[in-house]
């Protein structure tokens, strides 16, 4: 146990150690690069360096401590965790219906090879469709469609998006887990006449789980990435997507800003898959180290 | 009583192709209940390819396998045996007690009295305070150990083993046929046991099946009348010495014919 809270410890520093890596390039480049940028035939290859396009670092810190808009009680901070949390809530969404279509494909692609050839082609063209494309489409739906009482709500279409991002990874990883159960255990099963459902729940499941981990914590930022692609390309309100483009929009008065957000998204993404790797530390407690892939 | 009872049995794999393979042509054998049976040959005899038709694991192309008076599939179904592989193939994510408990959770057993029968297991194979353990905690012989527990788990008349011992040094393997022989002596189980070693063919067995490749089938039967009981001095018998080079003779009568052929048979 002292090991794992070593290398958890460990990762720590070195999460910090690159961020602060990050900023230390960052702040020389800012120093020492050319105020106008440098250009070569017209064509611009270093970006300018001046306030408006590179703050410094410590400005978009501490841009988070201040009023949002002049004069008011909100501040940044606060207008980001809130953005930041509602995504998060679709994210989570997405996630868990992108989890549900992917396991449930991956099973059926299982089960039946004339379904794997059909389908896993599909799935792969699936995502090469741009989101930005299918967004504007996705999100028209809010509001219009109605089955019975149910009426589309328009962030569902958010995490539809994200869905749609996050059961690739899923369905494959799942997939690829469910056929690694050795030959051997197989045989063990049919011998005990255990059906295909038995040997799916009893050992292609649990044989899985090392290659699922890493397919969901993909599929965990995949849903980030959609619901806020979602939320930018669409404006929907409340989201921390909509706090992009909105700050982006302020950027030449102040430009520190948008980077506010653009930090809650990136901590969104890191809370999503550290959730995860939670999940993956309590459910891989008990296994044989060496095991995991 | 006939236990296992095997019919003119042929198993081709691959039929018509151009990568046909006889791996069974005509083989017939009874197996006594209670009896200990041994298949030893090269590489390619078919020998686990039986042991799986035993087990319905395959279906044979002609011939017919009686199982308990039944046939094959019939005898799957109703679990009338258990197997045990060369790798112990326990399940990681179960403790040694649920992996025990794994062929009486499939039959549908409650709760209480698949732990009973747990306990009853791991007394049997002398582990019972590593019930909550989890395999990969254990070495090599307590996993086969393990694996035997629960193949016997649900008392299955027979046991049908695949070179349970194969992977095992030569100390530990020479460990595990004593235990085996005691189980089985406890149990009153027929064995049906494929290896790869002479001299643990004879020690374990009341008869050694000598199989030859191309296509599979079997040569010689030695019987080996070293009584019931056996024990390490059974070793230095001159009757045990007696039946090895028997069933050497008869594996070196179709090995002259094929010597360097050898593939393996699984």
């Amino acid at each position: 146990m002292t090991n794992v809270v070593r290398r958890a410890a460990q990762r720590t520093v070195m999460f910090v150690a690159a961020l602060a890596l990050v900023a230390v390039v960052w702040e020389t480049y800012k120093a020492v690069g050319p105020e106008d940028g440098g250009t070569v035939l017209g064509v611009r290859i270093l970006p300018r360096t001046s306030e408006y396009a590179m703050p410094h670092v410590w400005d978009m810190f501490s841009r988070f401590s201040r009023p949002e808009v002049r004069g008011s009680e909100r501040t940044v901070l606060d207008a980001v965790t809130a953005g930041a949390w509602y995504s998060f809530r679709l994210s989570v969404a997405g996630f868990a219906l992108g989890a549900l279509v992917g396991v449930a494909l991956a099973v059926l692609m299982a089960r039946f090879k004339v379904v794997q050839r059909g389908v896993l082609p599909y799935l792969v063209v699936s995502q090469t469709v741009p989101l930005i494309a299918l967004a504007p489409l996705v999100v028209s739906w809010g509001g219009r469609v109605e089955i019975g009482a149910f009426v589309w709500p328009r962030w569902l279409s958010a995490s539809v998006l994200g869905a749609f991002l996050a059961f690739f990874p899923i369905a494959v990883g799942t997939l690829r887990g469910l056929a690694a159960a050795p030959a051997a255990s197989v045989e063990l099963m049919q011998s005990y006449a255990a059906s295909w459902t038995k040997t799916l729940f009893k050992l292609r499941f649990p044989t899985a789980v090392p290659y699922m981990v890493p397919a969901f914590r993909l599929g965990a930022s995949a849903s980030v990435i959609g619901v806020v692609v979602a939320e930018i390309s669409t404006g929907l309100k409340g989201g921390i997507g909509r706090l992009i483009i909105e700050y982006a929009r302020e950027a030449t008065g102040d430009p520190a800003k948008v980077y506010t957000a653009i930090f809650g998204a990136a901590a969104l993404g890191l809370v999503m898959a550290g959730a995860v790797v939670a999940v993956d530390v309590i459910v891989m407690r008990n296994r044989p180290k060496e095991a995991v892939s | 009583m006939t236990a296992v009872s095997i019919r003119n049995v042929s198993k081709v794999f691959n039929q018509g192709k151009p990568n046909q393979v006889d791996a069974l042509s005509n083989v017939a054998l009874e197996v006594k209940q209670g009896e200990f049976v041994s298949l030893i040959g090269p590489s390619g005899c078919g020998k686990s390819t039986l042991l799986r038709l035993v087990a319905n694991l395959l279906e044979p192309t002609s011939g017919e396998v009686v199982v308990n008076g039944k046939s094959a599939a019939q005898a799957r179904l109703d679990q009338d045996y258990g197997m045990a592989f060369q790798q112990a193939g326990l399940f990681d994510w179960r403790t040694v007690r649920k992996n025990i408990e794994l062929p009486l959770e499939l039959k549908g057993w409650d709760k209480s009295k698949r732990s009973a029968r747990a306990d009853e297991m791991l007394q049997l194979v002398q582990l019972p305070e590593f019930g909550d353990h989890y395999p990969w905690q254990l070495s090599g012989g307590m996993q086969q150990r393990i694996a035997i527990a629960r193949a016997l788990a649900a008392h299955p008349p027979l046991l049908l083993m695949d070179e349970p011992f194969g992977a095992l040094d030569e100390m530990t393997r020479e460990y595990m046929q004593g235990e085996l022989l005691r189980i089985c002596a406890a149990t009153g189980t027929t064995v049906v046991f494929v290896t790869h070693s002479i001299p643990e063919a004879v020690y374990l067995s009341n008869r050694v099946v000598v199989m030859s490749p191309r296509p599979g089938r079997i040569t010689k039967v030695v019987d080996v009348s070293l009584g019931g009981e056996r024990s390490e001095d059974t070793r230095n018998r001159t009757a045990f010495f007696e039946a090895i080079t028997a069933v050497r003779e008869g594996l070196r009568g179709m090995h002259a014919a094929h010597v360097g052929l050898g593939n393996d048979d699984r």
